[in-house]
């Protein structure tokens, strides 16, 4: 077997792919791409960062948050989501952790490769999970890379489902409280290029079972580390487990607390009682 | 074109192919301060116990190595090393007992595991020669043939040389640290001695070292260099940044040096280790002077460094039928003459020098050694530090300063980033270990030169390059 | 007068200066006051470090902004139990914040603390009309639907036209350069002498930028290594080619431009900087504000010449008792005529009391590497930016060498201060 490599001249835009992956796809077993996706000699938008740090609560500094890597990549997501040998689509997918890692601090200026793959389809007790494999390289520096795993709510996938183990959560004393605008989806839509109207429609918010608009995870994540983010090292693991989306507009709590050489963190209700996310930093 | 079909290459799938092709899978090294997976096996060989001792010294308990006496003797678990006291070996008969140990090891050996010999480096008559001259065939031969990340290196010890002067480097070569070192050896003598007193722990306003320094491994502390000033040039991005933060992870103070272009990256370096930073260019006609003055006004007039590494290297790569003046100048400027004006400065007692009882590290390269298509000026530069690291060190002896030079191979970095994947992937792979090496093992070869444990290694140069076929 | 207790300047850091709209655009006050303060962190050893206090400030402020330095140094490597302050005097900011500091290091308020500024004109605050503002008041106070509403009856299409910042003063609703176009023809100051001022000041930076004066001064940020208003191979002869802006002889050329950047200084007492193994380069001897009635047809920005005859008066100097003179150059014309103000008998006896004049200054020694018509002028950086330099060029110069600063600022007012090397 093989693994095809599909060359992109640059990242996709994201508004067709959306419309394409909204398609309905046959319920069969599912499938996932066998392709990597990868962009090559990528320069950062400098003003896109710039936004995306202000959305996020990061300062603009040479050295480029953690998940800005993620947003990067995040485009190659949905162009393997929306190939026609998968039937699994972006849409519907349910964030469920976050894995990645910064190997060194990664410059703006720096021009980066981007590779994405998608595979670990296994099966859940509400579908199916995968994982999609991002890694950002600068020249032969893996400088990052990021598995995100989604639950695909329905998908069918052979196989035992696994015990899903999640730590009881303890109530937290927030730190700070954060109030997110009823607008927030629609400005971290314009700096992650993520078109899920999920996360700034009522309308197509209800049509997937929600009162209102959610904020992005990602939004949630990147925020988390930007509170912290004079106090990260150069290079760290962050780990993220999605409990619950937030409704906009919302005001949440969010706690840390260092844990040996890292840090262990929540967004939570404002009391600190129901975690949205969980979070753990490791050097 | 060429990174995509590297990644190809490395992809899952492509991985199977490449091992059709006969391409293992490149082992994972262990690195870190860690023991060896599994224990440690001790051959005396004929009556001498320095290893012995010196391994008692660093709490390094052992088992009996197995010897095969032609009964196919194995050991009943893997092992992690095997450690050959081989001096007092004189007789050419007596390198059978060599393969006696080494035949059941080479079997035992776990993943990463080590193969250390250790003989004499000086010995008199003929046959005693060849005999040592032997061991060392025998070691690059075991390196070569040693699989899964395991490496063969030998250590030359000087006469009169304590189970506290070989304890250093011992130690390196047992842990991870020592990673990509693989078939070479080098010479460990007695400590040096300096008159001068131990100088006094440095003010200053700064945090000692980082948070979060390893666990040890036998009996050596983890933060060797604690309270010490370290000046690496060259600091803020690759194997620079990676050498002062080993440094720092050592309990070094860490003045980071670089270009003023690179000083945001330099700050943010500085700022995560608790170091200071100075935007310097390292060919400026005052470079030392100004190394000395950032020393003394940030750590104290008292304040001495105690290891300087010239990391601070360029290449400006073409055949020699196209190298012009230029392009012959900047790199020896930079990679050469810069060392040769600041060591000088640093010596000559001015507040915020080198300490007597120091370290000097100069950065060689495998290419210095063996030549390499296209680097003439840089092979000049880079054989130049040699040479400097030779004569300095006995310059320099009588006042306890160790002066060596590490010589890494293909380590995997921004610069070879830029060779072409197939050219790339032959010299990567052109080595014992089938890798390229990491900047963190060029910097740990270095942290094992600035410990203060190893002042009896001097004029010395270690290459960190998985037993690379270029060279010696 | 003896002070207790010496503050000294011990260094400093600034971005390079950008151009506004260029390598600074995407970047906030608080992105460039955190790499200021993370790179004088960097250079110092202060990362994770406690100082007594960080006073900055900037002039062109968002509403968000209410607690700028707090939040930066937040965002840098200073420890997080750092306090800090803003402060604001238009152009005089960042040296008042330097004198806050050295203040209260004189007082023992503090042993060490960072003095600074910064500007952004890239990303100013846009504010909405007057009158959308007082409808959005308004509607925020009505209790029902109607009366909110009826509170936006009021809007005229013009009021929702954003409102950029303007360097207006209020009272004359005359710029600083229409200002100081009245200065200029007041002084008869030639556009000769203002375009070889002008090329002086870009000739002695782009010097100091090749010698590596700025090595220990400046840190790199988003990309930017030098500051990138300097044209090095700038004439009297191009400058010549320009068209007057104000008045018949000020030019973009002779005036300065507007910029994006931020600078700190680091002081301590000098005792206490000494014990730490810290430099000392400076001590910062005294300091003086002035202000002029330029509501009632005073110069505007010549106000630097009434507080540093005072400050002159205080401490028994005479003018010409300086080694170096920074003179910031707003325009070229404000330090001619400040110059010319001083050697004007007739001025120093009607509007200093004075028996004749203060006396004129050795050219040699001013700006000598460069000031703001050749680095930009970021308005709050500007102060920290000269203060840094000063201290250096001093230290230099050998212990005992005495530096003259002078800042011109927005309503009519001026801020100066001695540093004399130690």
């Amino acid at each position: 077997m093989d693994r095809d490599v599909e060359r992109l001249d640059a990242l996709p835009r994201l508004g067709p792919l959306f419309a394409k992956a909204l398609l309905p796809q046959p319920r069969a077993e599912a499938r996932l791409p066998a392709r990597t996706v990868v962009v090559t000699g990528l320069a950062q938008p400098l003003p896109r960062l710039a936004d995306y740090d202000r959305v996020c609560g990061f300062p603009l500094r040479d050295r480029v948050p953690a998940t800005w890597l993620h947003v990067l990549t995040f485009g190659l997501h949905l162009h393997l989501l929306s190939a026609q040998e998968s039937t699994i689509r972006l849409p519907g997918l349910v964030h469920v952790t976050n894995r990645m890692r910064l190997h060194r601090p990664v410059d703006a200026t720096e021009v980066l490769d981007l590779s994405v793959r998608a595979g670990g389809l296994r099966p859940h007790r509400r579908g199916a999970l995968l994982d999609l494999v991002g890694e950002v390289r600068a020249g032969d520096d893996l400088v990052w890379d990021g598995t995100s795993t989604y639950l695909a709510p329905g998908a069918n996938t052979p196989g035992e489902v696994a015990a899903e183990p999640r730590p009881p959560f303890e109530v937290v004393p927030p730190i700070a409280t954060w109030r997110l605008p009823a607008g927030l989806g629609r400005d971290y839509r314009r700096v992650s290029g993520d078109p899920n109207p999920i996360h700034t429609s009522v309308l197509a918010a209800r049509a997937f079972g929600f009162a209102r608009p959610i904020i992005h995870g990602m939004w949630t994540h990147a925020r988390l580390l930007a509170a912290l983010d004079a106090r990260l090292p150069g290079a760290f693991t962050v780990d993220v487990s999605f409990a619950k989306p937030i409704l906009l507009p919302s005001t949440v709590g969010a706690w840390w607390q260092p844990d040996g050489d890292g840090w262990r963190a929540a967004v939570t209700t404002r009391d600190g009682a129901n975690p949205y996310l969980t979070a753990t930093i490791t050097p | 074109m060429a990174g995509l079909l590297e990644r190809v290459f490395y992809s899952a799938p492509g991985k199977a192919v490449a091992g059709g092709l006969g391409l293992a899978e490149p082992p994972v090294l262990r690195r870190g301060r860690t023991a060896p997976d599994g224990p440690v096996a001790l051959a005396s060989l004929a009556g001498s116990e320095l290893v012995a001792e010196t391994l008692r010294y660093l709490g390094v308990t052992t088992v009996g190595a197995v010897s095969d006496d032609g009964s196919e003797a194995t050991y009943p678990q893997r092992i992690g090393a095997l450690v050959v006291d081989a001096r007092g070996l004189r007789r050419i008969d007596e390198l059978e007992r060599v393969r006696a140990v080494l035949r059941p090891a080479m079997k035992a050996l776990n993943g990463s595991g080590r193969v250390i010999l250790v003989a004499e480096a000086e010995v008199d008559g003929v046959e005693a020669q060849a005999v040592r001259q032997a061991l060392d065939g025998i070691m690059r031969t075991v390196g070569k043939e040693l699989r899964r990340g395991a490496t063969a290196n030998l250590v030359l010890v000087a006469p009169r040389t304590a189970p506290s002067d070989l304890a250093s480097t011992l130690l390196f070569l047992l842990e991870g640290r020592s990673a990509f070192v693989d078939g070479q050896a080098w010479t460990v003598g007695p400590t040096l001695r300096d008159a001068a007193p131990e100088t006094s722990p440095p003010k200053g306003p700064l945090a000692t070292g980082i948070p979060g320094a390893r666990g040890q491994f036998g009996g050596e502390t983890a933060a060797p260099l604690a309270g010490r000033i370290v000046v690496v040039t060259g600091a803020a991005r690759g194997i620079g940044a990676q050498i002062a933060t080993v440094a720092a992870r050592d309990g070094a103070r860490v003045a980071c040096v670089d270009m003023p272009a690179a000083g945001e990256a330099l700050a943010a370096l500085a700022n995560d280790l608790r170091g200071t930073a100075l935007q310097l260019d390292v060919t400026a006609p005052d470079a030392g002077e100004r190394i000395a003055a950032h020393v003394a006004s940030r750590y104290g007039a008292d304040a001495r460094i105690h290891g300087i590494v010239h990391n601070a290297g360029i290449t400006r790569d073409k055949l020699l039928v196209n190298t012009d003046a230029d392009r012959w100048a900047q790199v020896l400027a930079v990679n050469l003459a810069a060392e040769l004006r600041i060591n000088p400065v640093l010596l000559d007692g001015r507040p915020g020098g080198l300490a007597d009882g120091g370290r000097i590290v100069g950065i060689a390269s495998t290419s210095g050694i063996a030549g390499n298509k296209g680097q003439a000026n840089y092979a000049a530069s880079k054989a130049g530090v040699i040479g400097l690291v030779r004569a300095e060190a006995t310059e320099l002896a009588g006042r306890g300063i160790t002066v060596n030079a590490v010589a890494p191979g293909f380590i995997e970095t921004e610069m070879t980033a830029r060779i072409p994947f197939v050219q790339r992937e032959v010299f990567r792979r052109a080595n014992s270990l089938a890798q390229g090496g990491q900047p963190v093992d060029v910097a740990e070869t270095i942290g094992y030169l600035l410990d203060p444990a190893s002042g009896g290694v001097t004029g010395q140069v270690v290459r960190v390059c998985g037993q690379n076929l270029v060279g010696a | 007068m003896q002070l207790p207790r010496t503050p000294v300047v011990v260094g400093g850091n600034r971005t390079p200066f950008a151009k506004t709209g260029g390598a600074y655009a995407s970047a906030s006050n608080q992105d460039m006051l955190t790499a200021a303060l993370d790179g004088l962190a960097a250079r110092f050893g202060l990362a994770g470090r406690q100082l007594d206090e960080v006073a900055a400030g900037a002039v062109l402020k968002h509403a968000r902004d209410f607690n700028l330095t707090r939040e930066a140094v937040l965002s840098s490597a200073l420890a997080p139990t750092t306090p800090a302050v803003d402060l604001q005097q238009a152009c005089g900011t960042g040296l008042e914040a330097v004198i806050y500091i050295a203040n209260k290091i004189a007082l023992g308020q503090a042993d060490v603390g960072v003095g600074g500024g910064v500007d952004s004109a890239s990303d100013a605050p846009i504010a909405v009309s007057e009158g959308f503002r007082r409808a959005l008041l308004a509607a925020n106070r009505a209790r029902t639907l109607p009366d909110r509403l009826k509170a936006f009856a009021s809007l005229r299409p013009s009021d929702l036209a954003p409102v950029a910042p303007q360097v207006v003063e209020p009272r004359t609703g005359l710029s600083m350069g229409q200002h100081q176009a009245r200065t200029t023809a007041t002084w008869g100051i030639t556009r000769e002498a203002q375009d070889e001022l002008a090329a002086a000041s870009h000739r002695n930076l782009a010097a100091a930028w090749s010698a590596g004066f700025f090595d220990d001064l400046v840190t790199p940020y988003l990309g930017l290594t030098k500051d990138n208003v300097l044209r090095p191979d700038t004439s009297v002869e191009k400058l010549a080619a320009l068209k007057p802006v104000f008045g018949d002889t000020m030019t973009a050329g002779n005036s300065t431009a507007l910029t994006d950047g931020a600078a700190v200084v680091l002081l301590a007492e000098q005792a206490w900087a000494q014990e730490q193994g810290l430099p000392v380069l400076a001590r910062v001897v005294d300091a003086q504000v002035a202000a002029v009635d330029h509501t009632s047809g005073d110069d505007l920005l010549l106000a630097p010449a009434h507080a540093v005859a005072r400050l002159l008066a205080r401490q028994g100097m005479g003018l010409g008792d300086f080694a170096l003179y920074e003179l910031h150059e707003a325009f070229a014309s404000t330090v001619l005529a400040t110059m010319a103000a001083w050697e004007s008998d007739a001025w120093c006896r009607e509007r200093l009391g004075r028996d004749g004049a203060l006396g004129s200054i050795d050219r040699d020694r001013l700006n000598v590497t460069g000031s703001s018509l050749a680095t930009g002028h970021p308005f709050a950086a500007t102060g920290g930016r000269i203060v840094a330099t000063l201290a250096k060029l001093l230290h230099e110069r050998g212990a005992g060498a005495r530096g003259l600063v002078s800042v011109c600022a927005a309503g009519g007012q001026g801020v100066v201060a001695i540093l004399e090397a130690v």
